[in-house]
């Protein structure tokens, strides 16, 4: 039973806090009846308040959860509570009952429906006009971000730290009327630069302005871009792929080493971005997700893990983005490869050839040593190369590593690497 | 100045006041695009040229980044404790994250006890715990290993994890040189060890010290109390420093033999005297009692307060009155072999004398005499005379005097008795008293509580005060009650899974018991 899953990776799947707490609540073998699990499923009856019995299964291919309490969260604690004793190996293998597999079996088809609906979808073109309306309201609306950046220029930077989150936001709005979301995000997120201090604060903005600004060089170009790039440029700006044409696209298939999970909130909108790392291929790639708060995030992808699947890639000049499309099989336990630092800059750097608005790699740091320079700690690896790292000082990756190397995984930024993940032969994997 | 610095100078400026740097890669006159066209300074077409400058600019500082270098942080010394186990360290790990966090004491103790360290992933979390907790700094110091003081040397805040496991070794410099704290500690070693070694260290340096430190090293003799020590500590009875001179005669009443208890001794017999008396037409030996009359300088000196413990603002009942208070304070000092000398009589005889007045002053006086003169024989005969059975505090501290073996029959003894007197009062104020673990025929008493309780057998008045006995009993016994009787508990509670505490004790008991084992695994 060495491929139950560690109580942090169930926990890692309640929607908040307060799940986890009623999960441990619930998480007791005396509230439980008929529970059982196989290869596939855990399943079990929780004794409920009163005398309401609630039926609880959870497929652990996906994960995918079923329980029939009334709650709204998602997984709910019942189903959290049970895999947290099938966790602790409380629970003992048992044949499925026929409540399990009918719903296994329904999942299985309506998987299958799924897929031929989309192929349907896929078939069936969207409605041109509103497509060419929508072309024409995004070129208006980068066209103004296109004055608006030149005119910051023009006037100069030097205001900014002096203006108000307004000054952001009222650009931002008016490029969400022109249903160029991505962008809006961005533009929003700039007012932090001058108003989060820190002396480089100019250069920064610069910067930011500049991608931006070539950004909207870039989508004006229209079809005279690579049809790759273009794609890129589209995503940047906020056209979104639907999800059956990327997975009707290619598929690479690998044991994909899940190298860190790192959330980021922006108007009440939770963004997870969780990395992988295809182990054969040593193809980067992101899964997103996305939720309001309480609700889940993409839970079935636990750090440190290996996942054997095959993943469509969004297209793109620098594919990254991606979806699972098929699993074979569960996630299990592995080492994680890995490379050097300059592996890594170079990575980055022939990705940022293929798209310059790449400001987000995924980094697997083997036989890396924490460090420290001008008191900023870094990692630094057996050639002696470092890097520097983002965020609070990292006293469990510290405590865990003890000095001695380790595999570092992360997000690496042009400010630096926020280590998400480590591993060592000896430890096992931990979150950051 | 780089090509970069000069863009971001101009714009932070702004393109209309200074002109357009020099395209960084294309010479000027190949650069073509709007920068060439446009003079500089006009504006739109400028600030766009310098927009796709900084873009070049950007990707290329980006893609050109080198590594730094860094100094690789020493690492830690090899631990020569193995680590808790998988379970063990999980379960840490779930009351670190808010789970039953009251027994973190207990897995600390526990893993310490079993010569276990803490995984290192957990440290930071549990010396964190430790910056806002103290009492738990000892426990956590014996279980961080090397790992936690080599992370703990680079936090400040964690610094206290090298004080407390500074380990002071056998080096006598750690005497002149330490931190109270560590002072005290080399001194308690070197009682276990040699109480006359300690005795004599302290005495070098005892006239420099301020008066804490004085009282802190005092305090030390506790370990390895002998006759000994008396001669310093009756000096002691004439410190400057008011803490130390009643630790001095605190420490004097526990040495039976000494000219202290000769004192003491006196002034005890001008209080109670034997004497023959027939009362319903039987004659035997009573016990009558006088107040002292008045408070001198002897007891001054001796640690008797002139305002006792009690005498004017008592935690139940109505004052004492002062004379009452010096009594029981004497009593309380007085040599226990006073006694059976007096009356020619063993200390379970004496225990069972009739008291012509004042009978709770002397039995109150007698127990804490026993408790702190740690006499089991005493103990044990004032629990069997059941004279003192409305006060939880000698209770139970002359339970904590008996042998461990006998603790547990006595203890579920008093459970049963208070029990049958049915005065929640008491019986909460015992159980918050009784000294833990409750282990063997002791928490078999308890569960009989519970189930007499729960089966409404009880010899009760009221259901309200079982419940609150109920209650109480359950926040107290998931520290102390053993275990091992979990599925016994968890029997018991499943027949009222409605009753809370009852259900949160039956969680913490199993709690602890899969705790427990997990740490033997």
């Amino acid at each position: 039973m060495s491929d139950r899953w560690g109580r942090d990776q169930v926990l890692g799947l309640a929607p908040d806090t307060a799940a986890v707490k009623a999960a441990t609540t619930v998480a007791k073998p005396a509230k439980w009846a008929r529970a059982g699990c196989d290869e596939q499923a855990v399943w079990g009856e929780c004794a409920g308040s009163g005398a309401s019995v609630y039926r609880t299964s959870a497929d652990l291919a996906e994960p995918a959860f079923r329980c029939t309490c009334p709650s709204r969260k998602f997984p709910c604690k019942h189903a959290l509570g049970l895999l947290l004793l099938w966790s602790d190996g409380t629970i003992d293998p048992a044949a499925r009952p026929a409540w399990v597999a009918e719903w296994l079996d329904a999942r299985a088809e309506r998987a299958g429906q799924a897929e031929r609906s989309r192929e349907r979808t896929a078939a069936r073109a969207a409605d041109p006009e509103t497509a060419q309306r929508r072309e024409r309201r995004v070129e208006e609306g980068l066209a103004e971000l296109g004055r608006w950046l030149r005119d910051q220029v023009a006037q100069g930077l030097s205001g900014a730290e002096s203006a108000s989150y307004q000054a952001w936001d009222d650009v931002a709005r008016r490029l969400v009327d022109a249903q160029a979301g991505a962008v809006a995000g961005r533009v929003r997120e700039l007012a932090s630069i001058p108003h989060g201090g820190g002396r480089a604060w100019p250069e920064r903005l610069l910067a930011e302005y500049a991608l931006l600004h070539l950004l909207v060089r870039a989508y004006e170009r229209g079809d005279d871009l690579p049809p790759d790039l273009r794609a890129t440029v589209r995503s940047r700006v906020g056209f979104t792929v639907p999800q059956e044409e990327v997975l009707a696209g290619p598929r690479v298939r690998d044991h994909w080493y899940v190298a860190g999970s790192h959330d980021t909130e922006q108007d009440r909108l939770v963004t997870r971005r969780v990395w992988l790392r295809g182990r054969a291929t040593g193809r980067p790639a992101l899964v997103l997700s996305f939720g309001a708060p309480g609700r889940p995030l993409e839970a079935s992808l636990p750090v440190g893990s290996l996942i054997d699947a095959d993943l469509a890639f969004y297209p793109g000049a620098q594919p990254l983005r991606a979806l699972i499309a098929e699993r074979h099989g569960p996630p299990h336990q592995g080492p994680p490869g890995g490379g050097r630092v300059l592996d890594l800059l170079d990575e980055y750097a022939a990705g940022l050839a293929r798209d310059p608005w790449l400001d987000r790699w995924p980094a697997l740091l083997a036989g890396v040593r924490p460090a420290r320079a001008d008191g900023v700690p870094h990692v630094v690896d057996d050639r002696g190369d470092a890097l520097p790292l983002l965020g609070p000082v990292p006293w469990r990756l510290l405590a865990m590593s003890g000095g001695r190397p380790c595999t570092v995984g992360g997000e690496w930024t042009p400010a630096g690497l926020r280590p998400l993940s480590a591993w060592r032969e000896d430890e096992g994997v931990i979150l950051l | 100045m780089t090509a970069w610095s000069d863009h971001v100078t101009t714009a932070l400026l702004g393109t209309r006041r200074r002109p357009l740097p020099p395209h960084p890669v294309l010479a000027p006159a190949l650069a073509g695009g709007p920068a060439a066209n446009a003079p500089a300074g006009t504006g739109d077409a400028a600030a766009g040229a310098l927009l796709e400058q900084a873009a070049l600019l950007t990707v290329r500082r980006r893609a050109g980044l080198l590594p730094g270098t860094a100094e690789p942080i020493a690492p830690a010394p090899a631990e020569s404790l193995p680590p808790a186990g998988l379970a063990a360290a999980g379960r840490l790990a779930r009351i670190l994250a808010g789970e039953q966090p009251r027994m973190l004491a207990e897995w600390l103790d526990a893993a310490a006890g079993r010569g276990l360290r803490v995984p290192a992933p957990l440290l930071p979390d549990l010396l964190e715990r430790g910056r806002s907790d103290r009492a738990l700094r000892p426990a956590i110091a014996r279980v961080a290993g090397r790992r936690g003081v080599w992370l703990a040397l680079q936090h400040t805040g964690w610094a206290y994890l090298v004080a407390e496991s500074g380990d002071p070794g056998d080096d006598p410099e750690v005497w002149q040189t330490g931190t109270r704290s560590q002072r005290v500690a080399y001194l308690v070693r070197l009682r276990g060890d040699d109480p006359a070694a300690a005795r004599e260290a302290l005495a070098a340096t005892w006239s420099g010290e301020p008066a804490p430190d004085r009282t802190a090293f005092l305090g030390t003799f506790a370990q390895g109390l002998s006759p000994a020590d008396e001669e310093f500590l009756e000096a002691a009875l004439d410190d400057r420093g008011k803490d130390v001179r009643q630790l001095a005669a605190d420490l004097l009443a526990r040495l039976p033999g000494s000219a202290y208890g000769r004192r003491m001794s006196e002034r005890a017999r001008a209080c109670v005297r034997a004497r023959e008396r027939t009362v319903r037409g039987r004659r035997q030996t009573w016990i009558m009692v006088r107040e002292p009359e008045e408070h001198d300088e002897g007891m001054a000196r001796d640690g008797i307060p002139f305002h006792p413990p009690g005498s004017f603002a008592p935690g139940s009942g109505p004052p004492l009155g002062a004379r009452a208070g010096w009594l029981r304070e004497i009593l309380a000092r007085t040599p226990l072999p006073c006694w059976t000398e007096l009356f020619g009589l063993p200390p379970m005889e004496v225990a069972c004398l009739p008291i012509a007045d004042h009978t709770e002053d002397v039995h109150v006086g007698w127990a804490r005499a026993a408790i702190r003169q740690h006499d089991a024989g005493w103990a044990r005969a004032l629990l069997k005379a059941a004279v003192v059975t409305e006060r939880a505090d000698e209770l139970t501290g002359l339970l904590g005097v008996l042998p461990a073996a006998e603790r547990e029959t006595a203890g579920a003894d008093l459970v049963r008795r208070v029990r049958w007197m049915d005065e929640i009062g008491e019986m909460t104020l015992l159980l918050d008293r009784l000294p833990g673990p409750w282990t063997g025929a002791l928490a078999d008493a308890v569960l009989e509580v519970v189930e007499d309780i729960l089966t409404g057998r009880a010899p009760t008045r009221s259901s309200r005060s079982d419940h609150l006995v109920l209650s109480r009993l359950c926040e107290r016994a998931d520290r102390w009650l053993d275990p091992a009787v979990a599925p016994r508990l968890e029997a018991l509670a499943a027949r009222r899974p409605d009753h809370q505490p009852l259900t949160e004790l039956t969680e913490a008991l199993r709690f602890r018991l899969d705790m427990l084992r997990e740490l033997d695994e």
